[in-house]
């Protein structure tokens, strides 16, 4: 039907569909700064058109919805990647701390003791039966023993915050799950009544986001825009409107908490996240260290004890061991000792005579000697230097790179759903310009209509 | 229609300034350390090279340290061996003098008495300590290598024939004493046996029996002067050791430098890009993060 009250129908629903596409606008511009806000568009479309006889009229304008601009394969990559730097970030923070207790520039480590040791037994070489040289041998076998144990201490101190760290992130990822499992049912209701779940999503969005920092996350969409989420491999985190629980137990042969999932355990099944970095430190890196470590002070303290026992002491006696000897390689360099107090059972003497220095060059000769797993003592310790500082390194690389591809994902996310204020302005003025205009019309057919009424009063 | 740019460019400038910062850090930490590598994950193959470096380094200041211990005793024994030299020159020069038939038996007796006193300053020389031990004993260090007979006046060897041997630097050792059978009672001319039999036979008066004895002696010198030459030969080495002892450390040390140092300069001018690179990018922040945007230009 066409005629005046049409025209003021068709120009009242107008005012009413620009002041809620202001509205969307005003909104966009309100959360021009809000984590995970996907802009909104408001979605206007014609009115259904009404046919008198042969003549098709329009009949206004509508708003169809309100959508949120989202781009959900980029969400995707975002959490992929964020996985891989949750991971190296939380491998490199430990590592860093790690390599620190090694740092040859900076002098720490066990280069400068074991050095030290071996010196002093070439100064008793050049004077084998004075005291002092002797007590020197001891002390540095003494600062050796501390050095092994203090760099063992240091790791297994190292390796305790990190476990109170794999049940601190479990305990976070189960507060994100339990959230997300929330946010999930309440998008299936929005759904349900034909809504915007634009906001819901954006939210369960920002969550998923966190939690991958934590975890390796596969989404599964599981149909009416509700989410399941597991772990990688397959343990269940979110279905639905239920979350399930990751928990920790102590593992009695490590004495670290392993990460269950329904009574499974899946500690070694996490392959991304920041946990997947904790246990990889906690797990990996730490234990194969120390095992480098034990390794060392074993073959080091068996190799000089037998040495000193094939001499003979100040007092012509066959010499014993220097360090106490360790029962196993396990926790040898935590557990190294030395046995004795008295400077005169080193065995310098090889015929047992106070004046020769055979035996103090065979302890000295050690050195150079490939004692430790086919190496000499310094080299397999280089060796541990260099490998720590190549697994911090490699990580480095990877999280530079890493970072620079999220970085490129995010911007991408940005164009698809940030918030352009240039753009909010633009259709605020168009909006602002439509409104008037339908005012305008509004007054228009306002006057005729007093016109014609006025008239027919007349009349 | 265009692509549409991520709006906010915050995040980038951001990443772009925390960049910016970590690089001037780095920086300035290579200016204050005057390393280029501060930690393993900088350089980690560099720093298992510095281990070993390190480790050698050491064990030259160790060596050097050796040299000087062995110096001094070389040296000591080496100037003992002078005055038993002198002493036993002064033996041969009066006992050429007392097989000179001019004489008479008293003043043999002088020349006799004389020797014996050679004998004890000998004794005294061949029993020195060094540092609390007998340098010419063998290995048995805490033994008086050279007793007399009270009654006889023999003197008897109590040491052993040990030697020891010190390493001056990587794989170069040096032996480290001579054993005081060698110096003093080599079959070849025994010092002490030469000068008693002088001794007896300037009191027997037989000058051929003389002439014999100082032809002993003559013997025992020839044997203490070239057994004496181990000592200068030692301390040769040990002298030119030390010089590529400590050419070694120079060398260890420019390698250190070429390892983990950084040249001056090169960090100096590192620095200041990092400071003009973060200088520009906060300018450049600034400027656009006071961009007008279009409400900027909505009338009132």
């Amino acid at each position: 039907m066409g005629g005046l009250s049409a025209a003021l129908n068709i120009s009242v629903g107008a005012l009413q569909v620009d002041e809620n596409a202001l509205a969307t606008s005003s909104n966009n511009v309100a959360n021009v700064d809000t984590p995970g806000y996907s802009r909104q568009v408001a979605n206007l479309v014609e009115t259904a058109p009404i046919t008198l006889g042969n003549i098709t009229f329009g009949t206004g304008v509508g708003l169809q919805s309100v959508t949120s601009t989202r781009d959900s394969i980029l969400d995707l990559r975002v959490n992929q990647e964020t996985q891989q730097q949750g991971q190296l970030d939380a491998f490199i923070g430990a590592g860093q701390q790690i390599q620190s207790l090694f740092d040859q520039t900076s002098g720490a480590g066990l280069q400068g003791p074991l050095t030290a040791f071996f010196n002093s037994l070439s100064q008793l070489s050049a004077n084998p039966s004075d005291t002092n040289t002797r007590q020197a041998v001891l002390t540095a076998a003494q600062n050796l023993a501390t050095a092994f144990n203090q760099s063992s201490v240091n790791l297994s101190t190292l390796q305790g915050s990190t476990d109170q760290s794999v049940t601190q992130t479990v305990g976070q990822i189960n507060t994100l799950t339990a959230q997300i499992a929330a946010v999930n049912t309440q998008i299936s209701g929005t759904t349900g009544a034909g809504q915007n779940p634009g906001p819901l999503v954006d939210q369960r969005q920002l969550l998923i986001n966190q939690l991958s920092n934590l975890v390796d996350v596969s989404e599964i969409n599981a149909g009416n825009n509700s989410l399941t989420l597991t772990t990688s491999s397959g343990a269940p985190l979110v279905v639905g409107g239920q979350s399930f629980a990751l928990s920790t137990q102590v593992n009695a042969a490590t004495g670290q908490q392993d990460v269950f999932s329904q009574g499974t355990d899946i500690t070694t099944k996490i392959t991304s996240g920041q946990l997947a970095g904790q246990i990889q430190i906690r797990d990996q890196e730490i234990p194969a260290l120390q095992n480098s470590l034990d390794t060392l002070a074993f073959n080091f303290a068996n190799a000089v004890n037998t040495q000193n026992e094939a001499g003979f002491d100040l007092n012509g006696n066959a010499g014993g061991a220097i360090f106490v000897p360790p029962t196993a390689q396990a926790s040898a360099a935590a557990g190294l000792t030395v046995a004795i107090t008295n400077p005169a059972l080193i065995a310098a003497s090889q015929d047992g005579t106070t004046g020769d220095n055979a035996n103090a060059n065979a302890l000295l000769a050690l050195q150079n000697t490939n004692i430790v797993s086919g190496q000499t003592p310094l080299n397999y310790y280089s060796g541990i230097v260099f490998k720590i500082g190549n697994d911090v390194s490699s990580a480095q690389t990877s999280e530079q790179t890493g970072s620079a591809v999220l970085q490129q994902i995010q911007n991408l996310q940005g164009g698809v759903s940030g918030v352009s204020v240039n753009e909010e302005a633009a259709n605020l003025i168009r909006f602002q310009s439509a409104y008037e205009a339908s005012a305008e019309v509004s007054n228009a057919v306002n006057t005729l209509l007093q016109d014609t009424i006025g008239i027919l009063g007349a009349a | 229609m265009s692509i549409r740019l991520d709006p906010d460019v915050l995040p980038n400038l951001l990443v772009a300034l925390q960049q910016a910062n970590q690089n001037e850090t780095t920086a300035s930490q290579q200016v204050a350390t005057g390393r280029g590598v501060n930690q393993l994950s900088d350089n980690p193959a560099a720093e298992a090279e510095l281990v070993a470096n390190a480790n050698q380094s050491s064990e030259d200041d160790q060596y050097l340290q050796n040299a000087g211990t062995l110096q001094a005793k070389f040296q000591v024994a080496d100037s003992t061996l002078d005055d038993v030299v002198t002493a036993l020159t002064r033996a041969i020069s009066i006992g050429t003098e007392g097989a000179n038939g001019t004489l008479n038996a008293g003043d043999r007796q002088a020349i006799a008495s004389e020797v014996q006193g050679l004998i004890t300053q000998t004794l005294g020389l061949a029993n020195t300590t060094y540092q609390g031990t007998y340098i010419f004993a063998g290995t048995a260090v805490n033994t008086q290598p050279f007793v007399q007979n009270a009654t006889t006046g023999a003197v008897t060897y109590a040491g052993n024939n040990g030697t020891t041997s010190v390493e001056l630097s990587n794989g170069n050792s040096i032996g480290a004493n001579l054993p005081g059978s060698q110096l003093f009672q080599n079959a070849a001319g025994s010092a002490f046996q030469s000068l008693q039999d002088l001794n007896t036979a300037l009191l027997s008066g037989n000058e051929s029996s003389i002439g014999t004895a100082v032809v002993e002696v003559q013997s025992a010198l020839t044997q203490v002067s070239t057994n004496q030459v181990f000592y200068g030969n030692a301390l040769n080495q040990i002298s030119s050791t030390d010089s590529f002892l400590n050419q070694d450390q120079l060398n260890l040390s420019s390698q250190e430098n070429t390892l983990v140092g950084i040249d001056p300069a090169t960090a100096a001018s590192n620095f200041s890009e990092s400071q003009t690179a973060q200088q520009s990018l906060l300018d450049a922040t600034a400027k656009v993060l006071g961009l007008p945007n279009l409400f900027n230009y909505l009338a009132p």
